[in-house]
């Protein structure tokens, strides 16, 4: 199997007033297409940031950052923007939905900036609400869905452009256990069909999903990887 | 695909705006105000040039009326004084443009006085009474509908003839045919020789309640002590106006350097002077309506600056799935235009609106006529300051990184 992502000494630094906040000091990851990837630490580890990078959403400070054999670091907000649109789905622990469109449009959201034509687009997007279990919430909007059907909004959108990697932060954290699990089977389900699929949580039982940990800790990857 | 996305955002603008009515609207506002006036200022005007432009086009084209007093306005008082210490223009010098003038042919004197008419039990009030001469049907371009207009004997022989308007006609011979019957104006009796073609209303009034009668009858009626005017039919492409001032210059015994003591008047030169004047106008109120759609713009961009801090999350989705910052840059401008065009057809509404409400008040002498150009202005007005204030604000939202923006609270 290719290597999908492989990040040599990334630093991230973020000024803060008068000093710096080293969010992370040289991380080196490797992950490879399709693998199912939990990254655990404790809160302040650096899990958020990494995600940030991997997902084209941040720049790291140093370091290199290959993507499917790209180098990202060398990339303009434009590039960043592409692929991220083409490659990834982000789904985030506070879901992040347009509070004033329905379900189904807040699907078809990424669809708009890759050019999908309308009638195309909601087309689409049921079929993927769908997929996730919510063909009979479309139109609703998310005020009127529960935090577990608000996730499962987000990960629909996630995957409207059928994203190689999904990238997941804390997507549980705002749930309870049962909901939790809901959102797991569908993570691990996407995983059977072939995506990468790389999540944040220090929830054990969230952890213990991935095939494979990344254990980070002080902006570091304890252990070898 | 890209128009597409284009109208994409032009739908969620649109959206936005529904979501935020009030908001909108009192934004808005000063654009509505400044579109409102341009249209309302603009479409009043040109109605007004309009009207001037037709009433005074009745008078006839190519015609100069060789008068004491100048027509127009704008004049000082010490102008005005001399003016009135004027000599007298009287017969003397309508019959020196007849025998001298070379580029011209036909002048008549015109001679008004508004008098009674009657016809046995019948009265016509308040007639406006042209003496003219034999002339005056050509120069003004006016023909009889029955009978004949005056002759060069009517005038020789000062007879006692006159050819009506048909509103006379109507109120004196309401069933029997004029021509040949006698008709009283101020006890005196006329032959009647003619009906003139309707003409209609102008400025409000109707044109048909004249009568024509010959300068020389018309004598008796106000004595030779007074001004009179005198209309010349000046063909195309000569220098008519120049030959009328030499005439006139030796009939009145003036020297050379001094000045003309009589004016030569056109309703051309009457309307573009009108035209002038209301171009000033027009300029103060545009002045007015650019203030007001700056101010407006400016609320726009507030408003704009405002909106995009309360969507911040939302830009921050919509980098997070791939928009590029152009996108999100299009989005806002064209939300911020949006808003803008808007509140321009509000405006274009209400200035049509008050257009029309002045033409019904003035009875409709200035006519309902909105000119297709002040419409377009008036949106390109509201498009250029969508995409002028607003570009701030949108650039700034484009500009958002995207982890900040997901993280702003
Ligand atoms: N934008 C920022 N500015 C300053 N410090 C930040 C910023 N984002 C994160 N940090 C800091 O970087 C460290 C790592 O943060 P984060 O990646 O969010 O950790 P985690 O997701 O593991 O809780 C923390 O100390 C956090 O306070
Ligand atoms: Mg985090």
């Amino acid at each position: 199997m290719s290597e999908l992502i492989k990040m040599r000494d990334v630093t991230k630094v973020y000024p803060l007033g008068q000093t710096e906040v080293h969010a992370l000091r040289g991380v080196n990851v490797s992950i490879k297409k399709g693998e199912f990837i939990s990254i655990i630490g404790p809160s302040g580890s650096g899990k958020s940031t990494l995600m940030h990078i991997i997902g084209c959403l941040d720049v790291a400070t140093s370091g290199t950052y290959f993507l499917r054999g790209k180098d990202v670091s060398k990339m303009d907000g434009n590039q960043l923007a592409d692929i991220r649109k083409e490659f990834i789905g982000f789904i985030f622990q506070d879901f992040y939905l347009l509070p004033d469109v329905p379900a189904w449009y807040n699907v078809s959201l990424p669809m708009i900036y890759n050019r999908v034509a309308p009638k195309e687009r909601k087309k689409k997007a049921v079929v993927i609400l769908e997929s996730v279990g919510l063909g009979d919430r479309v139109n609703h909007l998310p005020n009127q869905l529960s935090g577990g059907e608000r996730q499962r909004v987000a990960i629909a959108r996630a995957l409207a452009n059928e994203p190689e990697i999904i990238i997941a932060d804390e997507p549980t954290g705002n749930l309870d256990s049962v909901r939790g699990e809901e959102i797991l089977e569908i993570l691990s389900d996407l995983h059977e069909k072939g995506k990468t699929i790389i999540i944040v949580s220090h929830e054990k039982y969230v952890a213990e999903r991935g095939k494979r940990k990344i254990y980070l800790k002080d902006g570091r990857v304890e252990g070898k990887n | 695909m890209f128009s597409g996305f284009l109208l994409e955002i032009l739908r969620s603008s649109v959206e936005s705006i529904k979501a935020n009515k009030l908001r909108s609207f009192l934004t808005t506002l000063g654009i509505v105000i400044g579109v409102m006036t341009v249209i309302g200022v603009m479409s009043v005007i040109s109605g007004f040039q309009k009207y001037i432009a037709t009433s005074f086009s009745q008078l006839g084209a190519n015609v100069l009326y060789v008068s004491k007093y100048p027509w127009g306005f704008g004049m000082s008082r010490e102008e005005w004084k001399k003016i009135q210490r004027r000599e007298d223009i009287g017969l003397k010098e309508a019959e020196a443009l007849k025998e001298y003038g070379t580029s011209f042919k036909y002048v008549s004197p015109s001679i008004l006085r508004n008098m009674k008419m009657e016809k046995d039990d019948k009265e016509a009030e308040d007639v406006q009474i042209e003496g003219a001469s034999e002339d005056f049907s050509r120069i003004t371009n006016r023909e009889v509908s029955l009978g004949r207009f005056l002759s060069k004997d009517d005038i020789k022989y000062m007879r006692h003839v006159c050819v009506l308007g048909q509103d006379v006609v109507n109120a004196l011979f309401p069933e029997e045919n004029p021509i040949g019957k006698k008709v009283k104006i101020q006890g005196r009796q006329f032959s009647v020789i003619g009906i003139m073609k309707e003409k209609g209303k102008m400025m409000g009034q109707s044109m048909d309640n004249t009568a024509f009668i010959p300068y020389t009858t018309m004598t008796a009626f106000t004595g030779k002590r007074i001004s009179i005017n005198i209309a010349v039919y000046a063909e195309e492409g000569k220098e008519t106006e120049e030959e009328i001032r030499w005439i006139l210059r030796g009939v009145r015994d003036l020297k050379p350097g001094e000045e003309d003591d009589f004016s030569i008047n056109s309703s051309e030169a009457l309307i573009s002077q009108f035209n002038q004047m209301t171009s000033t106008f027009l300029m103060i109120s545009i002045a007015i309506a650019a203030i007001s759609l700056v101010v407006g713009g400016i609320g726009i961009m507030n408003i704009m600056l405002v909106s995009v801090s309360e969507r911040t999350r939302e830009i921050g989705v919509r980098k997070a799935i791939g928009a590029k910052s152009g996108e999100i840059l299009g989005q806002f401008l064209m939300e911020s235009v949006v808003i803008c065009l808007f509140g321009g057809f509000l405006g274009i509404i209400l200035g049509a609106s008050l257009t029309k409400l002045i033409s019904l008040m003035s009875n409709g002498n200035v006519p309902f006529h909105i000119p297709i150009w002040s419409i377009i202005l008036g949106f390109g007005f509201c498009f250029t300051i969508g995409v002028f204030f607003g570009y701030y604000p949108a650039r700034k939202a484009s500009k958002l990184s995207p982890v900040e923006a997901l993280r702003y609270e």
